[in-house]
């Protein structure tokens, strides 16, 4: 199945940026959870994101192995399957932070709403491809509207606002690249807007209204969800033009950030490594989604190239939603940031759709442009 | 691919880019136009100062016995272990230590991040109140019981106008000023002397407190003690007041307005001053006012304390002008033998009753003493010579002279906060306050014999009576005879300090001393109780009018011994009466005591 062609085309510098960032994640991991309390181990934590980057390895260098072409058969299945898990979340899951997100399978947790990422962005690739750019009404964009809508229904319900919010982001860099009419993508999200304070008044949690509060002005309630804010700034800001160096954020080690080795890592890296180290690890995401980018526009076919399209916009849209978190450009939502926060789900999820993209890459025709 | 498809993908990476700058712009804002500010923000994350609190000075007596220091108490405060305050523990607080709960609740709203320190609830718990939290810690949170210490004074109301007490009442900014020069910043809510030597020497008492810098985690929990800044013990004071005689005056005086009171009914005998000098320092050897009050006790009783209207409070002895009665008598006499208008051999005729200017005044009772020279006129007091004496001296020399005694202004004892100035009767003062009256010669007879517009301190007439005893000379009072550091050094030694010298000439000074000596002498007005004295002593006795209803205001000024002076003293009992009958006794048993080290027989109560 694998000839020379194939891994001539194979995307090295692709795999070079992940694998970049995916030391750094780990390191910086180790320096945010290697002194807490109550772990059997200060690896524990760093261990188990090594697993399951072994193993989110594995899945996309096999993914590599079955032509992308075949996952547009199988959408259907996928999208099925994915949409009983996340209604089994809303039954059976376990709570945590008020939302009902993982179903407890042995010694991992599975979050169905992040497999759904990477299945919207299969089953968006496939419908939009279909329509081959033409959307002359805006009743041609409905049956992607519908597909997005009910997992992201179901995410909402758990309710996880921050998910939800990447969905959102997906559909509409999708639709964009795929050709959807301008004033039809315009009418789109003036009627979001338009509803959206029904909402705030009837359909979001009091905390989500507080972050959003909070974003707005971290200091007015220094105590709460603003105090998460401030010390992430106090945190990034003490960093200064070099960093307090590798395991020696205070805001870490006398606990005054939290979250810090989830959703607000970037607080922790960029208190030790300073100006510096965070504008390179920005560039460093900046030349992942361009990368993916390219290599969209190399795709042999219309659905290969929504694929990484896809894959491109989520991971653009989950940097720049937490990392603007972290510095108060974005409201604190939850979202993690890719290949740094600690997760099982996403690092497998994210591995994963890298294995998309090196596998639009590696059957790509030859040079277009 | 179609064009679109690569056009909008390109429009995508120009969102990115433009996204990556506006990141790296905001990251230098942060980190590095504003790095320092942030700096700060997480060093003080970091890092508690706590006040190790300095151990305030003692103060002894002049023999080295201890007035004033400081005992183990206890404080309780509340603060937040991470869990919120509980209202639970709050409630409890509220009861035990019957604080309102809303004062509790006001205290620790709005604390934030200080809210993980401990707040003081109150300080000084009584055994009982300690048993009771001790009883129930387990289910109190965050509730700490401390040692600190709290000040103690030995002797309670002994000396209490002296000492004075501490507080956290207000300070003014002259005060802030002086403090801060003698290297103590003021902080509001600092505990700190409210009266007395505690007051005046606040710098010298209270030490430096130190500090000890810990680094704390989000629960304020110390995870590092780091730089320790050991506190500065205060230095302790010597007084120049002896414990003994001060106990002596403080009884002598209570026990004669108590005696006034019961034995000879006088309803309106009751707050009464005395201050002994040493004449030749100018060292206060006792300073006393009845009724006192007790320094341990100041607190509790403070709304009673300022609302009894015989104001144990107010340090009378410095801080309250009196019409001096014929004690005032000496200046009068000054004022006519330095003018050279007046010989002391020159005899005046008293019937008992002048009329001169068209104003009828009498002697005590209306005694005629018949032909009276100086020395005669000062035994028996007799008004009429000293009417004569001042109106041919006039009131403007009068006046001199008691501002050449030190009258009208503060004495200079620096150690008492809010010395008054007193008031001289003259031309100028009238018209002052009634907006240009001139002075009719009437007046001039009442002010020689210390009435009219005279307003004097005790500690004025002590320090009257012995510059007459001294040669002239105007020492500066003081209490403080000397401070020790924590070490033992030797910070501070009070030298006498003469202030300056009264333009009188020593005749006329030797003469006032033979007059005053004939007080005591058979015949004089102090003779009763004097004459069972083991000193040879000299001193005028006085009665001051203050109105029809009540009795006179009972003085005496003098010293002993006649031949070498040691002790000035001056004693007012307020409507005591005539001299005689109210501080003469009192000033003879203090002599009594002096120079024996015991009282008896000297007054027969």
């Amino acid at each position: 199945m694998l000839n020379r062609r194939l891994i001539r085309n194979f995307d090295f510098y692709l795999l070079l940026i992940v694998i970049a960032l995916c030391a750094v994640g780990t390191f910086t991991l180790y320096s945010a959870t290697r002194n807490m309390e109550g772990l059997p181990d200060p690896l524990y934590f760093v261990k188990r994101q090594l697993l399951f980057m072994g193993v989110g390895a594995a899945i996309m260098l096999l993914v590599c192995f079955i032509d992308y072409v075949n996952f547009k058969n199988w959408t259907g299945y996928l999208y099925g399957a994915n949409l009983v898990l996340l209604g089994l979340v809303l039954v059976i899951g376990e709570v945590e932070k008020g939302a009902m997100r993982r179903i407890p399978i042995g010694f991992f947790d599975l979050q169905p709403s992040e497999i759904a990422k990477v299945i919207i962005i299969i089953t968006l690739a496939r419908l939009l491809a279909e329509k081959e750019g033409q959307f002359p009404y805006f009743r041609d964009l409905f049956p992607s509207l519908a597909a997005t809508a009910l997992p992201m229904a179901l995410i909402f319900l758990q309710p996880d606002l921050g998910t939800s919010l990447v969905f959102l982001a997906i559909l509409l860099g999708m639709l964009y690249v795929a050709g959807a009419q301008g004033r039809h993508l315009g009418l789109l999200i003036g009627s979001g807007v338009a509803v959206s304070p029904i909402f705030w008044f009837y359909l979001l949690e009091e905390y989500q209204k507080n972050r959003l509060i909070a974003f707005i002005n971290p200091e007015l309630d220094p105590t709460d969800k603003g105090w998460q804010l401030l010390q992430s700034i106090i945190g990034i800001g003490s960093g200064g033009l070099l960093g307090k160096g590798p395991f020696n954020s205070t805001q870490v080690r006398l606990g005054f950030l939290p979250d810090h080795y989830t959703d607000m890592i970037f607080a922790v890296f960029g208190e030790e490594m300073g100006y510096v180290g965070a504008v390179s690890l920005l560039l460093l995401y900046t030349l992942l989604i361009y990368r993916i980018f390219w290599i969209s526009t190399q795709a042999k076919d219309q659905f290969g190239a929504l694929l990484c399209c896809g894959v491109a916009v989520m991971f653009f849209f989950q940097v720049m939603v937490n990392i603007g978190m972290t510095i108060s450009l974005m409201p604190v939502t939850g979202i993690p940031l890719p290949f740094m926060s600690y997760g099982n789900n996403a690092l497998l999820v994210n591995l994963t759709s890298i294995g998309l993209v090196l596998n639009v890459a590696m059957r790509r025709h030859k040079i277009q442009f | 691919m179609s064009k679109l498809m690569i056009r909008r993908i390109r429009v995508i990476v120009v969102i990115v880019i433009a996204c990556f700058i506006v990141f790296a712009a905001r990251l230098a804002y942060l980190q590095v136009l504003k790095h320092d500010y942030y700096w700060d923000r997480a060093e003080k994350n970091r890092y508690t100062k706590i006040t190790l609190p300095a151990t305030r000075g003692k103060i002894f007596d002049s023999q080295g016995r201890l007035l004033a220091t400081n005992r183990p108490g206890y404080v309780v405060s509340l603060m937040d272990r991470g869990e919120g305050y509980d209202p639970e523990t709050i409630d409890y607080l509220s009861e035990i230590l019957q604080i309102d709960r809303e004062e509790i609740e006001k205290a620790i709203e709005g604390r934030l991040y200080m809210r993980y320190l401990p707040l003081l609830l109150k300080s000084d718990l009584t055994p009982e109140a300690i048993a009771r939290i001790s009883e129930y810690r387990w289910k109190l949170k965050g509730v700490n019981i401390e040692i600190r210490p709290i000040r103690e004074y030995r002797e309670g109301s002994t000396a209490a106008h002296i000492i004075g007490f501490l507080g956290e009442g207000p300070v003014d900014e002259e005060t802030r000023k002086l403090w801060a020069e003698a290297g103590y910043q003021y902080k509001e809510g600092d505990l700190v002397g409210q009266s007395g030597v505690e007051r005046t020497w606040e710098p010298y008492l209270r030490g430096i407190d130190g500090e000890q810098l810990i680094e704390t985690n989000n629960m304020g929990q110390p995870i590092n003690y780091l730089e320790r800044k050991e506190p500065i013990p205060g230095n302790d004071l010597y007084l120049t007041i002896d414990l003994d005689l001060q106990k002596a005056v403080e009884e002598a005086l209570a026990r004669r307005v108590e005696h006034l009171v019961k034995k000879e009914g006088n309803k309106h005998a009751g707050r009464a001053s005395a201050v002994i000098l040493d004449p030749n320092s100018g060292a206060i050897l006792a300073l006393a006012n009845y009724p006192s009050y007790d320094l341990n006790t100041v607190h509790k009783n403070y709304a009673d304390l300022s609302q009894d209207p015989r104001r144990p409070l107010m340090n009378s002895a410095i801080q309250a002008g009196y019409p001096i009665g014929s004690t005032f008598k000496m200046v009068t006499a000054t004022a006519a033998l330095e003018k050279g208008v007046m010989s002391e051999r020159d005899i005046i005729r008293c019937g008992g009753v002048v009329s001169l200017y068209g104003d009828t005044k009498t002697c005590y009772r209306s005694t005629a003493h018949g032909a009276v020279n100086f020395y005669r006129a000062l035994a028996v007091s007799c008004n009429i010579y000293f009417y004569h004496a001042g109106l041919r001296a006039g009131i403007d020399a009068v006046a001199h002279y008691a501002r050449e005694y030190g009258f009208g202004s503060p004495t200079g004892l620096a150690d008492l906060p809010g010395e008054a100035p007193g008031v001289v009767a003259s031309r100028e003062y009238k018209a002052a306050v009634t907006g240009g009256e001139p002075w009719y010669p009437a007046e001039t007879m009442s002010a020689a014999i210390g009435q009219s517009y005279n307003s004097i301190t005790p500690l004025q007439m002590a320090n009257y009576v012995a510059m007459i005893a001294n040669g002239g000379t105007h020492y500066r009072p003081y209490l403080v005879q000397k401070a020790v550091d924590s070490k033992g050094q030797v910070v501070y030694e009070a030298e006498p300090e003469p202030l300056r010298q009264a333009q009188i000439s020593s005749r006329t000074l030797k003469i006032l001393r033979e007059g005053m000596r004939a007080v005591t002498l058979p015949r004089g007005t102090a003779y009763a109780y004097f004459s069972r004295l083991p000193v040879t002593a000299a001193g005028k006795t006085g009665s001051a009018e203050v109105s029809r209803n009540t009795p006179a205001h009972s003085l005496f000024v003098g010293y002993a011994p006649y031949e070498n002076p040691q002790i000035a003293i001056a004693v007012i009992i307020e409507h005591g009466g005539i001299g005689a009958t109210g501080a003469v006794p009192v000033a003879a048993e203090i002599l009594e005591y002096y120079f024996t080290g015991q009282i008896k027989g000297v007054t027969d109560n």
